[in-house]
């Protein structure tokens, strides 16, 4: 029976061309130039199609990542055949794949969204629709239905991704494509528009003259939690469920929460895990910017207000989840010679301190090539803009073009897969209960909450000695 | 066999310690951060209470505040330049227009077409630029007259900002009689609030009344702006003011804050005013930087009348372009904390904001909608508004 690419991912084998780190710079430096082209053409405001004005572009940038998602996590590829993923030249695999993938975009965003719902069901994801309101321009109709829609991407991006990372395709698991994909799809659509209603509709309700009291709920029901009307507190803890559950799905390789063996009790607890450990994410990255900049005015703009704040979470965690795919990606999730545990914890040291380091680089440097400006805060700049660009292409690179020229794809043999389940068998069981363990868990958890405190000490000392802006 | 034990343990214990370290990081991270218990970590505030003396009360001529006429056209024409990112200078808006269309030109090219006619011949100068530029008609601008009083009965003037159509702001300087002013030297000094084209470009009218008025800048103009001070005909001093508290004279000060704004512009100056037994009046060209930073600032940073926010002039940048977002409801909601008892607001406030600041019962000066400002929510071109002073 055919599988398509049920399973690829897993069962490819990625041989290096030349030893490392030859391959993992190649395949920066090749990336780094397909970005810095494409962001050119598309987005960049002195560039060709100028996109970043700014929502239009965030908007593409934000649902093309999740048309990934969509064909290789939820749809395995499908309709292309095993043989002919395995068979063809992955340049060709990633044009190919490429317009697909644009295509579909092109057609949830024009024909579902602007033509479909905004025509038939709710009026501020149509800019003509908008455009009908007295005083509204076209430039703004076009922003403001690009900023519903893009607000529905970011809620997408994180449970597409976490139905298949820690639902585990529950309970389409065993069905074919394009069966399981549709049913995943359709799931997961429709939580997103639950929670889109639940989050941010509000924030559209009061975009408009008066607040549109009987459709949403105005003022929104976080104000007092949030300090601000703004939808940016809830783009703030889905941004961090997104990075979250793309950490657990790298990084982490599903850990903590493959630990637990009964089946529907890891999914639900994986499911719920990652959420509270984003919401911890959210909390804290609030917490390190008033540490940094003092605690948040409500009423004010840009840096102080407490919704760029927020927003601010989520374009930090991104920043995080940069160098953890590309140590997936490119380094072979190095290290791998400790415990699961160890291996865990020292790769989320070692993206943490790279993602303050690009934090740094990047508010350093960017006004330099991205055609923006310098400073942290901008009315109109999103730094979530680039980064996610540059995952999009890192997505295409390892997804479609299996990471070539710097390797080389091979299928693995039944016995190398059977290999590979055994070891990851092996590596589970050697994490179980034991006095030893028990200790190191206590005395890891105070070390723990000394580095959480040490480290909000720590930080506003820091901010005052680095200068990232002159 | 016990030294392989030893081992084993050993392992064991790093495996849970990785855990923990994680686990223990991450509980501290969801409990503690977005607690009350997290206020011991703000520092408190240190009020440096800066003296900028007081003045007796001062007053603002409105000589224009309508940057461009049609928003839906100024909408279109950034729309079609690529967004609101893109460098101002390459929108082939007048002055600086080449013929070469939206979003192609360039301050060189644009300024190479009238650069001899600058500052003496602007009536020649906007007719070329009126054929090679794009929406020419659009162009407006925001300027305003600053009369202060000093406490022994010394009056003084100031000029902020000098607008952007040189045809629209040499009409609106004789309705206001500044181009006199300006001749006679009684405005010492212009203070330019940032280097948008509605409120720099129209600089060549000022210095063709007066050449040789000091000029103060805030520091973060781009190359092109520092050009054109040169190539609009100034000779006079050219002061460039870093970020932070600027005193110029008793009971008048500006403030430099290093903000980047759109259409590729960067760093924006403002004026407190101090005005004795009232309190303290905040002067504002686009105010970027948002109306209550610029309070919150001030109440760090300088010491005014009976500790009293009193009274606002100016753009307060809420929604410029008639656009809306939640964060500007945030805006309207704090505002009245903060007490100001008389509010003049206009240009890039918004419409909508200003309707909301009347519904929401806060003390806004009417104006009187006459030569085209839209509505009597703002205080429009031609009018005038006193603090310690009626008008
Ligand atoms: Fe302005
Ligand atoms: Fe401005």
């Amino acid at each position: 029976m055919e599988r398509y690419g049920t399973g690829y991912l897993e069962e490819r084998k990625l041989v290096k061309r030349w030893p490392q780190p030859i391959p993992a710079i190649v395949a920066l430096v090749l990336t780094l130039a397909v970005f810095y082209a494409t962001w050119w053409i598309f987005q960049d405001p002195r560039g060709w199609m100028r996109m970043y004005t700014p929502y239009v572009g965030y908007m593409y940038t934000r649902w093309w990542l999740i048309m990934l998602i969509w064909m290789v996590y939820i749809f395995n590829y499908w309709p292309f055949k095993r043989k002919w993923l395995e068979d063809t030249h992955p340049v060709v695999k990633g044009a190919v794949l490429t317009v697909i993938s644009v295509v579909i975009l092109w057609v949830l965003i024009k024909g579902f969204f602007e033509s479909l719902l905004g025509n038939y069901g709710i009026a501020y994801f149509n800019p003509g629709n908008l455009l009908k309101l007295p005083g509204m321009t076209e430039f703004f109709a076009l922003e403001y239905a690009s900023l519903a829609c893009l607000m529905f991407a970011a809620i997408a991006s994180w449970l597409s991704p976490a139905w298949v990372v820690a639902c585990e395709e529950v309970p389409w698991q065993n069905l074919n494509q394009p069966g399981k994909g549709i049913s995943i799809l359709v799931a997961t659509f429709f939580l997103s528009t639950l929670i889109f209603f639940m989050t941010m509709h509000s924030h559209m309700g009061i975009l408009y003259y008066p607040w549109q009291y009987f459709t949403s709920i105005a003022p929104p029901y976080w104000e007092k939690f949030a300090n601000t009307v703004s939808g940016n507190f809830h783009v703030s803890w889905i941004m961090c469920c997104t990075v979250t559950v793309w950490i657990v799905e790298t990084i982490w390789e599903r850990f903590p929460f493959k630990l637990i063996r009964t089946n529907w009790l890891r999914r639900v607890v994986a499911f719920f895990g990652i959420i509270a450990i984003a919401w911890a994410m959210h909390l804290f990255l609030y917490f390190a910017q008033e540490l940094t900049w003092g605690p948040a005015i409500r009423g004010t703009r840009l840096i102080n207000a407490p919704d760029w704040r927020w927003l601010h979470v989520g374009e930090m965690a991104v920043f995080f989840l940069v160098p953890a795919l590309f140590i997936t990606f490119y380094c072979g999730n190095w290290p791998k010679r400790f415990s699961l545990p160890v291996n865990v914890l020292v790769r989320t040291l070692i993206t943490i301190s790279a993602a303050i380091l690009l934090y740094i680089f990047y508010y350093k440097t960017s006004h330099d090539y991205l055609g923006t400006q310098k400073g942290f805060m901008h009315e109109q700049q999103f730094p979530m803009i680039p980064t996610i660009w540059l995952i999009n292409i890192w997505l295409v690179h390892h997804w479609f073009m299996d990471n070539w020229p710097g390797w080389k794809m091979v299928p693995k043999t039944a016995e190398e897969i059977a290999a590979d389940h055994a070891a990851e068998k092996a590596k589970l069981a050697e994490v179980r209960w034991d006095p030893a363990l028990g200790w190191g868990l206590g005395a890891g958890a105070v070390c723990g909450v000394a580095i959480y405190f040490i480290t909000l000490s720590v930080l506003p000392w820091v901010y005052q000695n680095i200068t990232v802006i002159k | 066999m016990s030294e392989d034990k030893g081992k084993i343990s050993r392992r064991n214990f790093f495996k849970g310690a990785a855990m923990g370290v994680l686990g223990g990081t991450a509980l501290g991270m969801g409990l503690f951060s977005y607690s009350p218990w997290r206020k011991s970590y703000f520092p408190d505030v240190k009020r440096k209470l800066a003296d900028i003396g007081a003045c007796k009360s001062i007053k603002v001529t409105n000589i224009s505040e309508t940057s461009w006429f049609d928003n839906a056209v100024l909408m279109g024409d950034i729309k079609g330049a690529g967004g609101l990112l893109v460098n101002q200078y390459s929108y082939n808006w007048p002055p600086f227009g080449d013929g070469s269309g939206l979003g192609k030109g360039s301050y060189e090219k644009g300024i190479a077409k009238i650069k001899h006619l600058l500052p003496n011949n602007l009536e020649e100068a906007w007719a070329i630029t009126e054929k090679l530029s794009v929406s020419p008609q659009n162009a407006g601008g925001f300027a305003a007259l600053i009369e202060i009083e000093e406490m022994d009965g010394r009056k003084r003037k100031f000029l902020l900002d000098s607008g952007w159509s040189y045809k629209w702001m040499d009409e609106s300087f004789k309705r206001e009689g500044i181009d006199q002013m300006l001749k006679n030297k009684e405005i010492e000094a212009l203070f330019i609030s940032h280097e948008h084209f509605d409120h720099y470009w129209g600089v060549p009218v000022t210095y063709k009344y007066d050449p040789t008025i000091t000029t103060y800048i805030p520091d973060g103009f781009y190359p092109e702006g520092l050009q054109y001070l040169q190539d609009a005909g100034h000779k006079g001093k050219v002061i460039k003011i870093k970020p932070g508290l600027n005193p110029m004279i008793p009971g008048l000060a500006t403030f430099v804050f290093a903000v980047p704004i759109i259409c590729r512009v960067y760093g924006e100056q403002a004026i407190y005013a101090n005005v004795k037994d009232l309190g303290l009046v905040s002067i504002t060209g686009c105010c970027h930087f948002g109306i209550i930073q610029f309070s919150e600032t001030a109440f760090r940073e300088i010491k005014y009348e009976k500790d009293n926010l009193y009274g606002i002039y100016g753009g307060l940048h809420i929604s410029p372009f008639e656009d809306w977002d939640p964060k500007y409801d945030d805006l309207v909601l704090s505002l009245g904390k903060y007490g100001f008892q008389k509010i003049g607001c206009n240009h890039c406030t918004g419409l909508m904001c200003a309707k909301k600041f009347v519904e929401a019962g806060y003390p806004v000066v009417k104006g009187t909608a006459r030569h085209r400002t839209k509505e009597t929510n703002y205080l429009g071109n031609g009018d005038k508004i006193g603090y310690g002073i009626e008008v």
